[in-house]
């Protein structure tokens, strides 16, 4: 497995391009691997890590395995100062219009040095203490590195010193529109659950309309939204005083809320309706009133199901929060539909990666999360 | 009733069999005759489902010999063996998304029998096992109960007609009534088709009841093989003594043995005793009825009526034991 | 006949969806109502008809490449020789589906360029991920015995895989197919932003002109479409 991904980094060193130079923002510029720019010999030295990791791989034992998850942890601790000074050796003024895009071969080092780490990490079996410094020490460097201006060459780094303001003020856009769109879908999604539990017979119904709901693409609900907003705005002034309107927040926002509302309500009603009847016969048998029943019991045996509701949808709406930047409810897809309008690939990515992150931040934290109340549960029990 | 121990059907020639640095089989030898049932018997763990499973090659030996019929089973190509061995195991295996009926045709599909030939066969395989072909052969597994899919999984062992028949615990989810019913449906059969069958089980009644040749394992090692007799007689050590159930074997031994071999011809002054039992009834059942109606002896009659001798309770004790 | 009335819901949605895209046009009063101060209300640089089939031609050669891939990966690694990467690959296709699939799109611009090439390509790498998720867990969970049994049977691996292993795994496949496939049209509408041809054009151009009938016509076809395909899922799955 190692040896495959190893093997794929170097392929990618020696055929790819490393970096791409542009004399300013728009124009691709000229890319430069690494032979052509080191000569074969210089080359080769870098690539002796990635080789010493194969030969490692080739007979692993477990303290081949961990030297290993260190190594790998090293190269990628190394690669913003190693791009830092293999870019040094173009761009002479760091502060000037050149600049330098990352190119194909260090996003397929980068991705397979991480992969690498998954697979040696589901080898080893670290505790959590051990994954947490290996992940800290790799964006740590990467940190550090572009704390000290090591990076400002990169044409990302300068996107982003542009747009220093304009991108916070996305970023908490973004976060707002995910977070009201989920709080509320929450609220509603266990009313819904709740009326769902009590009348057997919405259940088929609610859950039929969600579905219908999640199946239309999202471009084409924003568009559907748009034309009847705009008239409720333009017949009753109050509406659009209070900024509903038929582009911005409005539409996206009752989107995002549509859109969470299978997942919450599917979840939180799978949830509720899952604890097992016996623990609320005995319940009930020791004398809890019905709201002591259902917040003592029935809500805290839910909880981990419950969070792992919102976690989907959350991860859900952060995408879907991108796509409603067409309409004008800014957050980071702006920066996407801009840089795909203008050509200019960094800032696509400026608007990009931060999803990502963000995603994967979120799912990692909530699940993080329901493992906590999972585990909450057993203590309370023994406890 | 027990067949001539002629040719060996299966022969195991000190064969082992070890995963890494563990020994699961330890030199074994074995021969079990064509039409007999050899059950191997042991804890979990003692290595005798590794063994049944060396046979059709689902683990292939590490040591030693396996033939069939003479012929060393490392020379057939795996599939086509399996193909002439009926194979059938605990829970079954029943394809969950065919009918009963297709679930039974698979083997004889696999060697391209017409489709006339596979539904023939398969409808007499249902009559056999006792499953009404009219009730069963459209339903799915999971909407049979479990000795009707136990019923089903055995007629797909025997669909191709294999002289083979491997089963490993086949009766081993079922409740005690259901799989009592089971082992007597087997025993029937198996007078009528005189397979050669290897029976693995955990269950020594199981065994006793079966077998014409029980095989003890333990840790991968054979450490008794005999008749059900045999063994109940002269267990080798206090681990057999245990498992055929310690001074409970009285009683099994005589539900083993069958009334007609212990009963004695009516005396000359014609009294005839009250209580009667059948010539196939179990010394087990005799011992009951004395019991139960407080005799000490019982007349024997025959399946038309006709007595045929009788059983006295001094016979039981002289005789029966060692 | 029973296969008719089974079949009837998408056959009527696929009907209601291609009277829409070749009669749309015709409703020019009704989008001159809508819009009023605009010369110009029906999306006139390409029919529905063509944009409609360029979709579909985007999502099905995208869910062909996808279907393949993923199940073949998905079998792949829960055969004895592949079995080396099944930790890796159920790790990555569990981490990729926290990408969010516009974030995918966008990014692989800079890597293929623009057009709908590049579509393509993204919705394949995304579209993967459900399919090869739902393969694994659908090989994965058939009985132990039941391959026990098919094997002590004498069917050979491959009749194991075809006849027993993809048939039990078959709804849980499906499942995946689906999911894959609904976000697929969903993403391919945005894909019009950068350069592939799809119903998201009169979207897109809709917004930017700030003319409703326009985005309307774009939104009422994708969502006909979305609707058509989950229907025909739900049939057959």
């Amino acid at each position: 497995m190692v040896l495959a991904l190893g093997g794929l980094a170097v392929l990618a060193l020696w055929g790819l391009d490393a970096v791409r130079i542009q004399p300013n923002r728009i124009v691709s510029g000229t890319g430069h691997g690494l032979i052509e720019a080191l000569g074969t010999g210089p080359a080769l030295l870098v690539m002796l890590p990635l080789a010493l990791v194969m030969a490692l791989a080739w007979r692993p034992t477990r303290g081949r395995e961990a030297l290993m998850l260190m190594l790998v942890t090293a190269m990628l601790a190394a690669m913003p100062w190693a791009l830092s000074l293999f870019i040094g050796q173009f761009i002479d003024d760091p502060g000037g219009a050149a600049r330098a895009a990352v190119s194909g071969a260090s996003w397929l080092v980068g991705f397979a040095l991480i992969l690498m780490l998954i697979d040696l990490r589901q080898r080893l079996q670290p505790g959590a203490l051990v994954t947490l410094v290996l992940i800290a020490v790799s964006l740590g460097s990467l940190g550090v590195a572009f704390g000290r201006g090591a990076l400002d060459s990169l044409a990302l780094v300068q996107e982003y010193e542009v747009r220093r303001a304009a991108f916070a003020e996305a970023i908490v856009n973004h976060l707002i529109l995910v977070g009201v769109a989920v709080g509320a879908s929450l609220v509603l999604a266990l009313g819904l659950a709740l009326w769902m539990r009590r009348v057997a017979g919405v259940r088929q119904g609610v859950l039929g309309v969600l579905s219908f709901i999640q199946t239309i693409p999202s471009l084409a609900l924003f568009g559907l939204l748009l034309a009847p907003l705009a008239w409720l705005a333009s017949r009753f002034p109050l509406l659009s005083d209070l900024g509903i309107q038929g582009i911005g927040w409005a539409p996206a926002l009752l989107a995002l809320v549509g859109y969470s509302l299978l997942p919450m309500t599917r979840n939180t009603f799978i949830a509720l309706d899952g604890v097992d009847p016996d623990v609320i016969e005995a319940a009930r048998g020791m004398g809890l009133a019905p709201l002591q029943v259902f917040f003592q019991v029935r809500l805290p045996l839910a909880l981990p199901l419950l969070i792992e509701g919102i976690r989907i949808t959350t991860v859900q709406a952060i995408g879907l929060a991108a796509v409603a930047a067409l309409i004008g409810a800014g957050g980071l897809g702006t920066f996407i539909f801009q840089g795909l309008g203008q050509a200019a690939m960094n800032l696509v990515m400026l608007g990009a990666l931060p999803i990502v992150l963000m995603a994967m931040l979120v799912d990692a934290l909530l699940k993080a999360l329901a493992d906590a109340a999972r585990r909450g549960d057993a203590d309370d029990r023994t406890g | 009733m027990r067949p001539d121990a002629g040719t060996p059907m299966i022969e195991l020639d000190n064969v082992s069999k070890s995963f890494g640095d563990a020994v699961a089989v330890d030199g074994i030898s074995l021969n079990v005759p064509a039409g007999s049932l050899c059950v191997l018997v042991g804890t979990s763990g003692c290595g005798k489902s590794t063994t049944l499973r060396m046979i059709n090659r689902l683990i292939e030996h590490t040591g030693g010999e396996i033939r069939i019929d003479g012929h060393q089973i490392r020379r057939f190509n795996e599939v086509t063996l399996r193909r002439r061995i009926g194979y059938a195991i605990q829970n079954t295996g029943l394809f969950p998304h065919w009918t009963v009926a297709r679930n039974i045709g698979v083997v004889p599909r696999l060697l391209k029998w017409d489709k006339a030939r596979t539904r023939e066969r398969v409808e007499s395989l249902m009559a056999l096992l006792g499953l009404d072909v009219e009730a069963f052969a459209g339903k799915y597994p999971h909407q049979l109960s479990g000795g009707q899919a136990q019923r089903v999984g055995v007629a797909r062992a025997l669909a191709a007609d294999p002289d083979i028949l491997l089963m490993d615990e086949p009766f081993g989810a079922l409740d005690p009534i259901t799989r009592s019913s089971l082992q007597a449906e087997l025993l029937r059969i198996q007078s009528r088709i005189r397979k050669t069958i290897v029976f693995v089980t955990h269950d020594m009644d199981e065994a006793l009841r079966l077998a014409d040749q029980i095989v003890v394992m333990q840790a991968g090692r054979i450490i008794q093989q005999g008749t059900p007799s045999e063994i109940l007689a002269h267990p080798s050590d206090d681990f057999v003594e245990t498992l055929v159930g310690g001074r409970d074997r009285g009683l099994k031994r005589a539900s083993l043995t069958p009334v007609g071999e212990m009963m004695e011809s009516l005396p000359d002054d014609g009294r005839v005793p009250a209580v009667h039992v059948l010539q196939t009834d179990s010394m087990r059942l005799a011992v009951s009825l004395m019991l139960w109606h407080g005799v000490s002896q019982l007349a024997v009659v025959d399946d038309t009526g006709e007595t045929v001798g009788m059983l006295p309770l001094r016979r039981l004790v002289d005789d029966f034991g060692e | 006949m029973r296969g008719l009335r089974r079949y009837a819901p998408p056959l009527i949605w696929l009907l209601v969806l291609v009277l829409t895209a070749v009669y749309l046009s015709r409703l020019e009063p009704l989008f001159a109502w809508l819009e009023p101060d605009r010369q110009t209300v029906v999306y006139p640089r390409q029919s529905f008809v063509a944009l409609l089939l360029q979709h579909a031609a985007i999502v099905a050669v995208a869910a062909a490449l996808a279907i393949a891939l993923g199940v073949g990966a998905a079998i792949g690694v829960t055969r004895r020789a592949g079995e080396e990467f099944l930790p890796l690959v159920s790790q990555l296709a569990s981490i990729g589906q926290t990408f969010p699939p516009v974030a995918v799109l966008a990014l692989s611009v800079p890597a293929l360029g623009y057009g709908a090439e590049a579509v393509v390509v993204a919705l394949v790498l995304y579209g993967l991920l459900p399919i090869v998720r739902n393969t694994l867990a659908g090989l994965q969970a058939v009985d132990r015995g039941v391959l026990e049994s098919a094997r002590g049977i004498g069917l050979s691996p491959w009749q194991t895989l075809l006849w027993v292993e993809l048939p039990i795994a078959a709804p849980a496949i499906m499942g995946g197919i689906r999911t894959s496939v609904t976000i697929n049209i969903a993403t391919a509408a945005i894909g019009s932003t950068i350069g592939a041809n799809t119903l998201g054009n009169p979207i897109i151009s809709g917004i930017v002109n700030g003319n409703m009938a326009f985005t309307l016509q774009g939104a009422v076809l994708i969502g006909l479409m979305a609707v058509t395909v989950d229907s025909a899922f739900s049939r057959i799955a």
